[in-house]
């Protein structure tokens, strides 16, 4: 019994610990980012790694999610008849919920792993220090550059893969439910789904910036060599996705309620 | 190309898992097969009420802010729902969740061993690294990714039907109605976690046996089994949503 609820305090400590560590993080980051102090090379260096190598993936995820949802309004479709109810269906779920939040899960594994990766590996081989003893602070140097990066490219990659995944939710209606790729986008464009788009497009940035302190925060954390660095990776890849699903509950509640 | 190429490998790591298992592999490693079990189910309890709880809670929350302006009543909303989590959103989003935690796990945890020459020893000792770290891992990844989607449903189904409860006064008893739900549909369902509860260990495995180089090996190594084993759950549901709407569902 006792062993039981020293356990369940280690870990609820253990929490609180992170939660309070990835907060000053995120404060510290967001006061290190003025455009004076952010180094050019380095920030064009992460715009590219971060946005242009994970174009192909995200495009990839966003065709086949417009896909699913389509087949899986489509299943409604056939049942009750009502066909005009598709576009409507899918490019909602699309647009608010499932492109942003898969985007970002894809996101996550593809960049947010790689960046705690490559932090971890400089914080193993002492390159973090040495860029301490140079005088330069990893954090304006490093850091800030990547979650700026992070920002921005979530931002454009979700409204970017929206409208991939709209078209390739338009293809499968076609080729599955016999509805002419026409009318489908005919049927989105008149469900007037911007509030939709905005929403997902705010979601993408939060996710980003949510990605992007929780990966740098275990990359700057690893200790003990390659093993460390996987455990590393694992950590943030896990929080990242808890952060993704939680952010979306809380900017969903809000955008609603205000 | 070299996609290709991996993926040839990786239906490779597949045909070696099965026979090793056939050859008895998971009565040999009986203990290591337990512990993946506990490592891959028990602690991914708490991850996957987490994650699936807030997407039930979430989705119905959107759902009736659109449905109250159409429809002027909500006896739809529950069964429909319940039906689209059993037939797509719990299988995917619970696969997704293991393909980050288990599948960058047992790409950390393998690629570690492959760069500090633990695989090596395993040869020297002639055991065979798939018998002895694939097989175990792989079925314990099979076994409870169908029981986690079974259990993350459930949770995602009582979190929309407490939103639906406290903030619309749906009875209970409308909500909680089967009558959308078919034998087709948990048939799909659990074809879909099948399916993945596969893909996954064997994206990852592969990742972690083809690392190179020191911990920076590792960490790339981790990145591409999360995007590998992610993907591999996304295409797979296409094309299982597909098969399932075209055979399953009796559509034309």
């Amino acid at each position: 019994m006792i062993g039981w609820v020293s356990g369940l305090g280690a870990a609820l400590i253990g929490l609180l610990e992170t939660l309070g560590g990835l907060a000053i993080l995120a404060v510290r980051i967001v006061r290190s980012m003025s455009p004076r102090t952010l180094d050019g090379r380095e920030t064009w260096r992460a715009f590219y790694k971060v946005g242009v190598k994970s174009y192909a993936i995200v495009v990839m995820t966003a065709l086949f999610t417009g896909a699913i949802m389509v087949i899986q309004a489509g299943q409604f479709v056939s049942k009750a008849g009502a066909t005009s109810f598709v576009g409507w269906a899918a490019g909602f779920a699309v647009l608010a919920e499932i492109g942003p939040v898969l985007i970002g899960l894809m996101f996550s594994g593809r960049v947010g792993a790689n960046n705690t990766a490559e932090l971890g590996t400089m914080v193993v081989t002492e390159q973090v220090d040495a860029l301490r003893a140079l005088a330069i602070e990893p954090l304006g140097y490093l850091v800030a550059p990547r979650v700026l990066a992070m920002v921005v490219m979530l931002f454009l990659l979700t409204a970017l893969g929206d409208l991939f995944a709209l078209f390739g939710g338009g293809v499968t209606s076609e080729l599955l439910l016999g509805i002419p790729f026409r009318v489908f986008a005919q049927q989105v464009i008149e469900a007037n789904l911007t509030s939709e788009y905005l929403l997902g497009l705010v979601k993408g940035s939060v996710f980003g910036f949510s990605i992007a302190v929780v990966s740098c925060y275990f990359g700057l954390g690893v200790k003990g060599g390659a093993a460390g660095v996987g455990r590393a990776v694992n950590n943030a890849v896990v929080l990242a996705a808890i952060g993704i699903f939680v952010t979306d509950l809380a900017v969903g509640l809000l955008w609603n309620l205000l | 190309m070299s996609q290709l190429y991996a993926f040839g490998r990786a239906l490779a790591l597949l045909r070696d898992t099965w026979k090793w298992t056939f050859r008895g592999s998971l009565r040999r490693q009986s203990k290591v097969f337990a512990r993946q079990l506990y490592e891959v189910g028990n602690r991914s309890l708490l991850f996957i009420t987490v994650t699936l709880g807030v997407l039930g809670t979430i989705s119905v929350f959107q759902v009736l802010l659109q449905v109250e302006r159409i429809l002027p009543e909500f006896s739809v909303v529950g069964p429909a729902f319940i039906q689209t989590m059993i037939r797509e959103f719990a299988p995917t989003i619970a696969g997704l969740i293991i393909a980050t935690r288990v599948g960058s796990g047992i790409a950390a945890e393998i690629g570690s061993m492959v760069v500090t020459e633990q695989v090596d020893a395993l040869r020297l000792c002639n055991a065979n690294p798939v018998d002895y770290l694939v097989a175990p891992r792989f079925w314990a990844c099979v076994i409870q990714n169908v029981l986690l989607t079974v259990y993350g449903g459930l949770v995602g189904i009582c979190a929309g039907a407490c939103v639906a409860h406290y903030a619309w006064q749906i009875s209970w008893g409308s909500f909680f109605s089967l009558s959308l739900v078919g034998f087709p549909d948990v048939i799909s369902g659990l074809l879909k976690a099948t399916a993945y509860g596969m893909a996954i260990p064997i994206a990852a495995a592969q990742a972690g046996l083809e690392t190179t180089g020191g911990s920076e090996g590792v960490g790339a190594a981790t990145t591409r089994a999360v995007v590998n084993a992610s993907f591999a759950v996304v295409v797979l549901d296409f094309l299982l949503s597909g098969f399932s709407f075209l055979f399953l569902f009796g559509n034309p």
